[in-house]
């Protein structure tokens, strides 16, 4: 009924470009505060990712006997641990395993997740029912739960880590997706496609996939946000991950009998894991305020 | 602190998850046993309750348990017919007194008079007959089965006397007399070790797996003035970690076994004494010599020339301890610890020279497979470090510890790291580790003048000789041998300052709790 | 807190009021500069399409706006109350006691979750401060007041249970209990079928002429004003364009918009074939970008300079207002304000009636399956269907449009959507150009596809939100035509320029078009591959009024310059009599009737066409007719009634053999009109002519 006003940024003439689109996105995340600093969080942790041997002063394993356990200082700013490593190095260093291990794991999770949310959503029946309930019977475990369970049966590397994340995360997007296809399934213009004679794939694909678009990629975001944590949780259980990797849990875990020793080693590490788990959930929750009013304000009443 | 938890779970907060994270460590140094069973307060001249901190127990017979806490419980229970010092030398317990055969083939023990089992019956000569033929037997299968195949037979030869005859002469017998397992139970019993029906100072009161064991004090105990505690209590714990904080807050009165890491942070804890115990303890880094690339000494040259001791020395064992010779001779055993064949200095050309001499001029590449307990992990990632500049490049693979052991895969991998424990007298790791026909032969060696040195060394009763044969050993193993021990540690341990009179023997296990006591007594 | 009459009757005062959103750093006004009056017992209508501002008016009067809202300037007074200085809990007190509520959709104002008898007797407790006793007393008082029938079963049911005609009474009775001084309907009937609303009108007629209470009637309906309403003010692009009694505002409107509103409906027995419908040109300005001056003179057909400058609100004689510059020509008929009539479209060439239908439909049969609970399961009960269409037959010559028109779940758009192949039927056959089509779409080949299309109802879902117009439309070319990209990219224009729209409009996204301008998109999509039959579902029952007229004009043009053949599913008879050549009046998937658009209006009627003609709100204050009340609810298509399906509730019934005989399909001699009944023509004839000729008056 009311007629919300549009929001000028989003009405222009023509369909605006994919980079177009990002750049707005940009722009609407930098107009709040909250998703604005999420935002900032994640670049950096990206930046270290990406950048991260050019900014550490020292190796990810660089053992320096005479400066080991030293508080933070000039030399080393998160101090040292326990064998002597940078911590602030270890930490920048961390940013691209953990980065990398959590991002690959969402994506392919992600795109199993759309497969089968588009596939049951769309086609329905038996194959809906057996595939979702199967995926509801993994999702009543808890996700490290069945992560340990699952790195007891694949072993103990950093790839099962990788399909520990698919395997614990596609049944979410799944479902996220399939809720999405089940509201767009019945809606006029996916009629008329298949009116016209659309195959299911053209129909899946150009017709449903642009509007799952917003809530996967919110969806993708915060499951990125909790691989991270999964990623941190088996480093910190030991699973999954060997030492010397600077992964962020398991530096706590090597720093943890050490806590009152030397309280720098576990704090920093854990400390980032927070932090940007923190940052990419601001972020997620900034995609949702903002691709959430996109869609309204391109409704009318 | 669970109704804050709730809280914030309900607000579905993001910090959640992190918050859990940070909480999981609080919480687990927080749990514990609260429940406190009441013990029998029986006369007055024992008091106090020491309560002890362990890892969980698994086995109760004595002729099976193996673990540090398996066996200083049973040791509380039991007693052995003769016992070893702090200072690694035999003293009387059930065995008053013995007497060796010229050939050193017989031994002769007389046994105390007034020691009785917990149900009442009198100890007699009998016990301690059917408690070493149970061990010696192979369809009991314990442990001890292949060491005491040598001996010829075992005869009550008076109600309290009991003579061993043997069909090698054993230098070290009275050593073997001291194993573990061999606690002395009562003739005939029918599940032994379920019912805790010993000699030793303390009675069973309760046993809860997982959860704890209770003792308390043994009136009739046969030494005088022994057990002088009223009880123990052994709490189990799994984790290390929560042990010491336990020990911080007062919930228990003793850990032992701790790590390097635990033992710094106790150091200067008000109300502890830090226990430190020298002991043979050490973790070797082995190469299998049986199979290429290990089979060419040079390589386990290169790896002795790119390692930093002192180094690994102060960062993974943190100075508690001492620097290794790449034997396992250590220098607890003073009467047979040489320093005569020097260690090579770490000299980073030299080993890539070996290594290039080997056909490796481009380095070469490790998977290095270690458990993931103690130091060993740490030891690991400083080796990594320390070789790589030589050009080996190990690939550290840090499993549970049940599966490095577990079906064998330790024997099988090319590198490792294990922990071997201490030792009363070291003939013990020549033969289980390094001989041709070793059980335990990890690093595949086999060597002929080894086995001729190893062999005198374990059956001449000539101490001369057997000092010589050491020497030898120690020389050939720094030359030639698969192993590398960069340091033996020390025991530690801490106890609360409430106590008196406890002395950490190198196998905690076998520290003794019958002399200790409240302080202020 | 009382508020006491100001004297002279006025319950509430509106003062040049000026409602504006913030959007960007920017005030946008939704309202500008509106004085209203309401006398008690006085219904007054506000009128206007959507985004005319009389949402945002309504908040306002509620002090109800959302966070980016405010009231810039004005006052609005309840009485002797100044409403803009009340706080929060003087608010609270105000609400649903001195002002209540009637909203448009029920369902999102009851509790689901609490019998309705409770709901009223919570509100009446609240605000009356009465026992439990006496509340409940009341209660049930109340809901027979709304004339539920038997008000004590349906205080004990929950909303859920009740129909949306009953929720409606349920809010009336809630919204009246109270005796509110002001009383808000904000378009209470739009969401039901046209004979529920013809009774929740009669009972707001009834009702408030009981009571002193001043009533503020929101609609965009101007058939619903014309039978409600006292007064009527019209608002267009945030302002007040006219103001007047009910009588003087339909009979000479004074302001170029109002004509124009009221020149938009289909009158009965307009067709398609005797009169275009005089649409107004362009569309209502978005928010914040009407024209300056007078902000309708872009769309004005008398326009002329003095227009730039912003009219007053001028008064047109005793209280009646209109901001025009022009009032004074257009009221002494110097000028006119009607929008320039439409040359009639041509009629369409027919073939022959000699030749072969297009489309064919024998005994349509449609049923869907209900899930089966587990105690049907257990007591091994037959799972029971919802027999949406029961034997439906019907013939659509080439180049004809067949209207079908029935309330909501009379099944009309299940026959669409099976005939299209998105349902399968349970039995009868589809023919299209005498080959039988196959039920499955998965099954019909591209060629089969080429020849059927349809238009769906709600623009906000017809296009792909993503995708441009240009990719919506060149898909069907390529996929079905087949034609070359290059083809596909000049016939995509061709086809924009066929439905009325700048090529421009290729590269934009439906998100940037409004609802008429998708309506025609989706048209244009239906048109791409040159189909045989198009079948439009409710191609406008979501637009407003005078978007509606400029699409039905645009079916009719294409019509006939294409010769396509159309099905036009609609409630609204006046629409459905507007374009079709033939009508199928359809009742719990039966057809009662079928009849020519001529003749529709011409007894004999079946009853049900008569209940449906006589409830028909009419733009014409003078003609309040006497709507045929229907008893009771529309069966549950799961439990269909035997015999005839509308025995249960025709206002002729005859006794036993409709409830156990299917009625014979009657012929009218003179018209060819069928007609479902057991009664004789003859006899609906003589007792139907009066009533129908008074209102067939009206169309002229």
């Amino acid at each position: 009924m009311t007629t919300a006003p549009k929001s000028p940024s989003i009405a222009l003439d023509v369909a605006p470009s994919w980079w177009r689109r990002l750049s707005l996105l940009l722009r609407e995340l930098y107009s709040k505060p909250i998703s604005a600093l999420g935002t900032t969080i994640t670049l950096l942790f990206l930046l270290a990712a990406i950048f991260g041997p050019l900014i550490a002063p020292y190796g990810e394993n660089e053992i320096i006997p005479s400066e080991a356990r030293q508080p933070p200082s000039s030399e080393h700013w998160f101090g040292t641990d326990n064998l002597g490593r940078d911590v602030f190095s270890r930490v920048i260093l961390g940013a691209r395993e953990i980065l990398v291990l959590s991002g690959l794991g969402t994506l392919f999770a992600v795109i199993c997740g759309t497969l089968f949310g588009l596939l049951t959503g769309y086609r329905g029946g038996w194959f809906d029912e057996i595939t979702m309930r199967t995926f509801d019977s993994l999702l009543a475990l808890p996700a490290l739960l069945l992560a340990l369970l699952l790195l007891g049966t694949v072993g103990n590397s950093q790839y099962s880590v990788l399909i520990v994340i698919i395997i614990v995360y596609t049944p979410i997007v799944a479902r996220v997706v399939r809720s999405v296809v089940l509201t767009v399934k019945p809606k006029g213009f996916v009629e008329a496609a298949r009116l016209g004679g659309e195959t299911q794939m053209y129909i899946l694909i150009h017709e449903i996939l642009p509007s799952v678009w917003p809530a996967l990629s919110v969806e993708s975001a915060l499951r990125f946000s909790y691989a991270i944590f999964l990623v941190g949780s088996l480093g910190f259980l030991g699973v999954g991950v060997q030492p010397p990797s600077p992964n962020w849990g398991l530096m706590v875990k090597e720093a943890r009998p050490f806590a009152s020793l030397i309280p720098w080693a576990l704090f920093f590490p854990a400390a980032a894991i927070s932090l940007v788990v923190i940052g990419v959930n601001l972020l997620a929750d900034g995609m949702k305020r903002i691709l959430g009013t996109t869609r309204t304000s391109q409704s009318r009443s | 602190m669970f109704t804050q938890f709730r809280q914030i779970s309900k607000k579905r907060s993001i910090l959640f998850p992190v918050i859990l994270l940070s909480l999981a460590i609080l919480i687990q140094a927080c749990a514990g046993n609260t429940a406190t069973p009441t013990l029998p307060a029986e006369g007055t001249a024992h008091q106090g309750v020491l309560k002890v901190a362990l890892q969980p127990i698994v086995q109760t017979d004595p002729a099976f348990i193996s673990s540090d806490p398996e066996v200083i419980i049973a040791n509380s229970i039991y007693d052995y017919l003769v016992d070893v010092t702090p200072q690694n030398t035999i003293a009387p317990r059930l065995a008053r007194e013995w007497t060796v055969s010229e050939d050193g083939r017989t031994y002769v023990f007389t046994l105390v008079e007034n020691a009785t089992f917990h149900d009442g019956t009198l100890f007699k000569a009998d016990d301690v007959v059917w408690t070493f033929n149970r061990l010696r037997d192979p369809d009991v299968d314990s442990p001890t089965k292949d060491l005491y195949s040598n001996i010829e037979d075992i005869t009550a030869t008076n109600k309290f006397e009991v003579t061993f005859t043997l069909k090698e002469p054993n230098p070290f017998f009275l050593y073997d007399l001291s194993d573990n397992h061999a606690l002395v139970l009562k003739a005939n019993s029918t599940e032994p070790g379920a019912d805790f029906i010993g000699t030793g100072p303390f009675k069973h009161v309760s046993y809860s797996p997982e959860d704890r064991l209770v003792v308390e004090a043994n009136e009739d105990y046969f030494l005088p003035n022994q057990p002088r505690l009223e009880g123990v209590e052994f709490i189990f714990f799994n984790d290390q970690t929560a042990q010491t904080e336990a020990l911080r807050s007062g919930q228990v009165d003793l850990v032992m076994l701790l790590s390097a890491d635990l033992f710094t942070t106790l150091n200067d804890e008000p109300g502890l004494i830090p226990l430190q115990a020298a002991t043979n303890s050490f973790d070797v880094v082995r190469l299998r010599s049986d199979q290429s690339p290990g089979d060419d000494p040079r390589l386990m040259q290169a790896m002795r020339l790119a390692t930093d001791r002192q180094a690994i020395y102060d960062l993974v064992i943190q100075g508690y301890g001492a620097i290794g010779r790449d034997t396992p001779i250590g220098p607890m055993y003073s009467q047979y610890y040489s320093e005569d064949t020097p260690l090579p200095e770490r000299d980073i050309e030299a080993a890539r020279q070996l290594l290039a001499d080997a056909g490796y001029p481009d380095g070469i590449d490790f998977e290095l497979h270690t458990p993931d307990t103690g130091n060993r992990p740490n030891l690991a990632v400083v080796l990594k470090d320390q070789w790589s500049e030589a050009g080996i490049n190990v690939e550290v693979i840090v499993e549970p510890e049940s599966v490095y052991y577990g079906d064998d895969g330790w024997l099988a991998v090319d590198l490792g790291i294990t922990g071997w424990g201490s030792r009363p007298y070291p003939q013990f790791y020549l033969n289980t580790m390094l001989t041709c026909d070793a059980n335990w032969n990890e690093s595949h060696f086999c060597d002929d003048e080894f086995d001729r040195l190893a062999t005198l060394a374990g059956t001449t009763m000539n101490e001369n000789e057997r000092v010589e044969a050491y020497n030898q050993i120690q020389e050939m193993l720094i030359e030639r041998g698969p192993i590398l021990v960069p340091y033996f540690f020390a025991q530690l341990g801490a106890i609360s300052d409430k106590f008196a009179d406890f002395q950490m023997k190198p196998f905690p296990g076998r520290s003794d709790l019958s002399t200790v006591h409240l302080a202020d007594q | 807190m009382t508020v006491i009459d100001s004297g002279d009757g006025t319950i509430l005062d509106i003062k040049n009021l000026t409602v504006a959103y913030q959007q960007a750093g920017e005030w946008l006004e939704a309202v500008r500069e509106v004085s209203l009056r309401i006398q008690g017992g006085e219904t007054y209508g506000l009128v206007g399409e959507s985004g005319s501002g009389k949402t945002s008016l309504v908040l306002a009067v509620m002090r109800y706006l959302e966070e980016t809202g405010s009231i810039r300037s004005g006052e609005i007074h309840l009485g002797d109350l100044d409403l803009l200085a009340l706080d929060d809990n003087q608010l609270r007190q105000v609400w649903g006691k001195q002002i209540t509520l009637v909203p448009q959709n029920p369902q999102s104002a009851l509790n689901p979750s609490l019998q309705v008898g409770d709901q009223l007797i919570e509100t009446l407790r609240h605000n009356l401060n009465l026992s439990q006793e006496e509340a409940e007393r009341q209660a049930v008082e109340w809901l027979k007041t709304v004339r539920l029938p038997d008000p004590g079963r349906v205080a004990a049911q929950y909303p859920h249970q009740i129909s949306g005609g009953m929720q409606q009474r349920v809010m009336i009775a809630m919204a009246l209990c109270t005796d509110p001084q002001l009383l808000i309907l904000d378009e209470p009937t739009t969401d039901l079928d046209v004979t529920t609303q013809a009774v929740i009108l009669d009972l707001i007629r009834d009702l408030t002429q009981e009571q002193n209470t001043g009533i503020l009637y929101v609609t965009h309906n101007l058939g619903v004003v014309a039978q409600v309403c006292d007064r009527v003010a019209v608002m267009y692009a945030s302002e007040l364009v006219e103001d007047a009694a009910t009588q003087e505002l339909f009979s000479k409107p004074l302001h170029p918009y109002t004509q124009g509103l009221i020149d938009s409906i289909p009158r009965m027995g307009d067709t398609k074939d005797n009169i275009q419908l005089r649409a107004i040109t362009g569309q209502i300005p978005p928010i914040g970008e009407a024209p300056s001056g007078c902000v309708f003179r872009t769309r004005c057909p008398v326009a002329v300079d003095i227009c730039l400058t912003r009219p007053p609100l001028y008064p047109a004689g005793e209280s009646r207002y209109s901001r025009c510059h022009r009032w004074s020509d257009i009221d002494q008929g110097e000028i006119s304000a009607h929008q320039p009539t439409p040359a009639a479209i041509p009629e369409p060439i027919k073939p022959d009636s000699g030749q072969h239908p297009d489309l064919k439909v024998k005994e349509l049969t449609v049923h869907f399956p209900l899930l089966r609970s587990i105690s049907d399961w257990a007591s091994n009960r037959p799972s029971s269907e919802v027999r949406a269409v029961n034997g439906i037959s019907f013939e659509l010559s080439p180049g004809h449009t067949l209207g079908l028109v029935g309330e909501s779940g009379s099944g009309k758009t299940t026959i669409a959507r099976t005939i299209m192949g998105l349902e399968e039927k349970l039995s009868g056959s589809i023919e299209l150009l005498e080959i039988p089509l196959p039920d499955k779409l998965s099954r019909r080949d591209l060629d089969t596809l080429r020849l059927l299309q349809m238009v769906f109802q709600n623009p906000e879902e017809a296009l792909n939100p993503h995708h441009t117009i240009a990719e919506t439309l060149r898909r069907p070319l390529i996929r079905l035509s087949g034609l070359s990209d290059s083809e596909a990219e000049s016939r995509m224009v061709e086809l924009l320029q066929a439905v009325r729209l700048p090529a421009s409009y290729a590269g934009r996204l439906p998100g940037q078009l409004s609802g008429g301008e998708i309506q025609r998109v989706a048209i244009a999509r239906a048109l791409a591959s040159n189909p045989e039959l198009i079948i439009l579902d409710e191609p406008v029952s979501s637009l407003d009024v005078s978007v509606q007229a400029t699409i039905l004009n645009l079916v009719g043009e294409l019509q006939a310059d294409l010769g396509t053949s159309l099905m036009f599913i609609s409630h609204d008879l006046a629409i459905v009599g507007y374009l079709a050549d033939q009508i199928g009046v359809i009742y719990l998937g039966s057809l009662m009737e079928i009849t020519g658009p001529d003749d529709l209006f011409q007894s004999p009627h079946h009853p049900y066409t008569e209940a449906l003609l006589s409830a028909i709100p009419l733009a014409d204050p003078s003609r309040k007719g006497e709507p045929i009340h229907l008893g009771g609810e529309i069966p549950n298509p799961v439990d269909l009634p035997s015999g005839c399906p509308f025995h249960t509730r025709c206002p002729r019934y005859l006794g036993e053999i409709c409830a156990t005989q299917a009625p014979p399909w009657q012929v009218a001699e003179e018209t060819g009109k069928q007609i479902f009944c057991h009664i004789p023509l003859a006899e609906l004839s003589a007792s139907q002519e009066n009533m129908i000729a008074e209102r067939s008056k009206l169309s002229n």
